[in-house]
């Protein structure tokens, strides 16, 4: 029977007393190294309500090591996983009770959809009865939307289908937490954007957490009631993604996020340097890596040569049309890449004259300084 | 306030991680082939080369230790011719297996594009092993004879107007014999390495002025050598082994290692038997430690 | 490259080269024809007749030549021929899923294993002969050429399936731990069916390899002999048409077992790709 992990609290009269953990689930201290190199570097977080967590990252950064880990594919080199209360660090994964969605599916290719779906409440260590099963995966295939293909072979159905088909296989069993691993990564770009709704509406329905790992930092932003960003095997930060998004922790977090200009220098109580100038900043974030940020859509674009409290000149490259936004192009004379959004709901593009001159300003408040 | 954190659950220590610390499972699953080929490979093999010391009377065996078979087969210039007989029938049949089969090689692996077809042609030659290897080596008498197969097509078409006696018993007839049967073997892992050759390597190297030759001696030939190498291997491996293509096509006149084996062991002079035996495992072993320092299999595949 | 004229010149070659391959297989087609029973293995074909096929199914009328000794020595070759295939295989494939994973000592269980294909039946044979003799273990085709057919198959069928397995997507296996279904569970739904293919392949070159098997059986299966060691013991004595007939009977047949196993095959491969077996709901 697993109990729950509990804390003892002296309180300052000399008694104790003892506060039960309510995390789900908790990492401490996961390392795990392959061939020397640390894939994983003491990561340590916990999951506690029910919620939808997304775990952001480049590639290399760890994150479907960390997902295997958690689910028992792969065993940490140190550090401890807790589930429910209980040390399941050695335990096998099919003994953990934690759902995993495959980036390829891995439907079972020998068998129908229904047969995928029920797979696991027929050969579970305890199988269900077959009414009992019946019921369920009748259930759960309407609850992905799968309804009349149930008797379809695997290599009948679309991408989004089979997508469906590894959710409700999963969900079938009813997990109290399930891992994704870029689980629309296979899917173009229309079908990702409507899945990413059907994700959310689904784990409401069943009011579990789910934890899933993207490459793309605009789905982990719209996705999770979480975020937790990556950096080569160690977790850059871990909140709500608006704090996310407008107070990154490090510089790595601020890049992956694509949402921020980053630039080198050295930071002085007054300002920070760097090669384009010396700038005020608003945030000072304390952080191994020294460097300024700057988002993007706080930069404004003004002819050469005027003053301004923080600015530095780049020639205009080119620009992007995003729907909602024009992302415009900079490049600095010594090559460096600076992007300026322009949200189209503050009025029309200006246009730009490419290879010439211009000034990009800011304010310095809004400016961030690592370091 | 101090906060101490004890954990005060349970440590479940199930079976570990499947697919990491499973080497428990991993020994168990192949304890049983271990066993077996440790049983019947290792022990066989050892007691060869222990009996080879034994000493022999005329229907008996004892254990005890003795250098006499040793001397018999060394001093006797039968058995001696016999060991380089083995040796010149195996390096020639080995020539010969390479000459035939790489041109067959080059077009199967390299001219024959179409997978359906490559995998097709490759069948074909496998076909006549269907038929058992006895039955083929007998075949071969009516072909090689002095009114066989072959000297009547070659006096029909009137190439020769004598039937060419050479064919048949002697050590022609072992080669032809040995190299129809080993030849695929030559064959398939040569065309295996031909046909993971990139074609736009052989486009870039005509584009760049190199003929045919050039291209083969350069590029194709280092290339394929893994194949040939293992082909090699197998080819020699069964040509030392061998005994009944020379039983069979010489008439007894071609004493292999093998023969002296199975005369040896029919008349229950064990300890003779095992020398040989020993001999001919030091051969093999040397053969194939020196082919695979020609190439690091292990990379290469 | 020149293959305008190089294709055209090696494809002539290869045709030239199927021919030498084919050789005997057509030599002894024409001379099963012979005409018996005085006619003899050699050419030229006295006359053209169907004598020796009847001869060997016991079907022709007597004569000096006696039948050959095959019906119980058949009988022995494909018993032992399976007891191998199965043997072999399920060896084979328990040590192929053994070496998924990384252990100490799997290269030299590695090289353990394939030298049963290196070592030449003569030694080998030689080697289980002697084990007996010294021993005092009595030899038979089911115990002692049986041990040796299988150090023999063991390699080829081990092979086959590490080539299988190192194709094979565990991603499966892993979905199918995750639902909570054990290991050994997993293996029998899910990868098993999907290696079958493979295990067929294994279990047809094993099956093969053994029926002919040759040279180690000669030590080690005693005075009762399999097929192969009783068409041997015909070579000292006068040979007839009757046993090339003989020669194109097998061959059909192993046409036949082939056809048999490719149709096999691509019905697992079929139901493991593409429509599921309707069930009823």
């Amino acid at each position: 029977m697993a109990m729950a992990t509990s804390e003892i609290v002296t309180m300052q009269d000399g008694s104790s007393i003892v506060v039960l953990d309510e995390a789900l689930l908790r990492l401490e201290g996961i390392t795990k190294l392959f061939a020397g190199r640390s894939a994983l570097s003491d990561v340590s977080f916990s999951v506690t309500g029910n919620e939808y967590i997304s775990l952001l990252g480049p590639s290399g950064s760890g994150k479907t090591t960390l997902l295997r880990a958690i689910a028992g594919f792969e065993t940490p080199d140190s550090g401890r996983i807790f589930f429910e209360g209980s040390d399941v660090t050695r335990k096998p994964a099919h003994r953990r009770g934690i759902g995993f969605v495959f980036q390829n599916f891995a439907l079972f290719p020998h068998l129908s959809v229904f047969d995928n779906v029920a797979f696991g409440l027929r050969n579970r260590a305890e199988p269900f009865p077959e009414d009992v099963v019946l019921s369920r995966v009748k259930e759960t295939i309407d609850l992905v939307g799968l309804k009349g293909l149930e008797r379809r072979g695997v290599h009948q159905i679309s991408g989004g289908q089979k997508q469906r088909v590894a959710l409700a296989r999963t969900l079938v069993t009813k997990p109290k937490l399930v891992l994704l691993d870029e689980p629309l990564g296979a899917l173009d770009a229309n079908l990702r954007q409507r899945m990413r709704t059907e994700l959310r509406r689904i784990r409401e329905a069943l009011d579990i957490p789910f934890l899933h790992v993207t490459g793309s930092e605009t789905e982990a932003l719209s996705m999770g009631d979480r975020l937790i960003v990556l950096d080569a095997g160690r977790i850059g930060q871990y909140g709500k993604p608006d704090e996310v998004y407008a107070s990154p922790a490090t510089a790595n977090v601020a890049r992956f996020l694509n949402r921020y200009n980053v630039f080198a220098g050295t930071i002085e109580n007054d300002g920070f340097t760097t090669k384009y100038g010396r700038f005020d900043y608003g945030t000072r974030t304390p952080a191994s890596e020294r460097a300024y940020a700057i988002r993007y859509d706080r930069l404004s674009v003004t002819p050469s040569g005027g003053a301004a409290p923080a600015k530095l000149a780049a020639s205009y490259v080119a620009s992007e049309y995003l729907g909602s936004a024009m992302v415009h192009f900079f490049e600095t004379a010594d090559g460096k890449v600076v992007e300026v959004e322009h949200h189209l709901s503050f009025g029309p593009p200006e246009a730009f004259e490419p290879g010439r001159s211009y000034d990009l300003s800011w304010n310095p408040q809004d400016g961030i300084a690592f370091g | 306030m101090t906060l101490v954190t004890s954990t005060s659950a349970e440590v479940d220590v199930g079976a570990p991680a499947s697919n990491e610390r499973g080497s428990l499972s991993a020994y168990v699953l192949l304890a049983p082939a271990v066993i077996w080929m440790t049983l019947f490979l290792v022990v066989p093999m050892a007691m060869i080369i222990y009996v080879s010391f034994w000493t022999q009377t005329t229907f008996k065996i004892e254990p005890r230790l003795t250098l006499d078979s040793w001397q018999t087969f060394f001093s006797s210039d039968a058995y001696l011719s016999s060991l380089w007989t083995t040796l010149r029938i195996w390096l020639i049949v080995l020539v010969t297996t390479f000459v035939v089969g790489y041109p067959t090689a080059i077009y199967v692996g390299l001219f024959v594009r179409n997978k359906t077809l490559q995998t097709s042609l490759l069948v074909l030659c496998v076909i006549p092993f269907w038929t058992s290897f006895l039955i083929r080596v007998l075949a071969w008498r009516p072909m090689l004879g002095k009114e066989g197969a072959i000297n009547i097509i070659l006096m029909k078409a009137g190439i020769i107007t004598q039937p060419i006696e050479a064919l048949l018993f002697t050590d022609l007839s072992v080669v032809i014999g040995m190299t129809q049967i080993y030849v695929v073997f030559m064959v398939g892992p040569i065309a295996f390495m031909l046909g993971r050759i990139d074609p736009n390597i052989l486009e870039a190297a005509r584009d760049l002025g190199a003929d045919f030759w050039r291209i083969l001696r350069k590029i194709i030939f280092p290339l394929s050598l893994p194949g040939v190498v293992v082909g090699a291997i197998f080819v020699s491996v069964m040509v030392l082994g061998e005994f009944a293509t020379s039983a069979a096509l010489s008439g007894r006149k071609v004493n292999l290692l093998g023969n002296i084996i199975v005369t040896q062991v029919g008349s229950l002079k064990w300890a003779l038997a095992s020398v040989v035996g020993v001999i001919l495992t030091a051969i093999m072993a040397l053969v194939i430690a020196g082919l695979l320092r020609v190439v690091d299999l292990k990379k290469e595949l | 490259m020149e293959s305008r004229v190089l294709k055209p010149i090696l494809a002539i070659y290869v045709a030239l080269f199927l021919l030498f391959l084919y050789g005997p297989f057509i030599v002894l087609g024409i001379l099963s024809f012979q005409q018996g029973p005085e006619g003899g293995p050699q050419f030229p074909i006295v006359e053209w007749s169907t004598f020796w096929y009847q001869h060997i199914l016991g079907l022709a009328p007597p004569s000096r030549v006696s039948p050959l000794p095959i019906g119980i020595s058949l009988f022995r070759s494909m018993t032992l021929a399976f007891m191998t295939m199965v043997t072999s295989t399920v060896l084979g494939v328990m040590a192929a899923q053994a070496f998924r994973k990384n252990f100490r000592g799997k290269t030299t269980a590695f090289y353990l294993i394939v030298l049963g294909m290196i070592v030449p039946g003569v030694l080998v044979g030689l080697g289980s002969a002697l084990v007996a003799t010294t021993t005092g273990i009595e030899r038979h085709w089911w115990s002692t050429a049986f041990a040796t057919h299988v150090v023999y198959t063991l390699p080829f069928a081990f092979l086959v399936m590490l080539a299988i397995f190192n194709r094979f997507d565990s991603t499966v296996e892993e979905a199918s731990w995750s639902l909570g279904v054990s290991p050994s569970r997993t293996f029998r739904k899910v990868t098993f069916p999907l290696i079958f293919p493979g295990v067929l392949s294994a279990m047809l070159f094993a099956f093969t390899l053994s029926y002919d098997e040759f040279s180690r059986t000669l030590f080690s299966s005693g005075r009762e002999q399999t097929l192969p060691l009783a068409i041997y013991s015909t070579f000292s004595v006068e040979i007839h048409p009757n046993i090339f007939a003989f020669g194109v009977l097998t061959t059909l047949f192993s046409f036949a077992l082939l056809t048999v196993y490719a149709v096999l095959m691509m019905l697992s491969v079929r139901r493991a790709r593409r429509v599921a077996i309707q069930e009823a709901i």
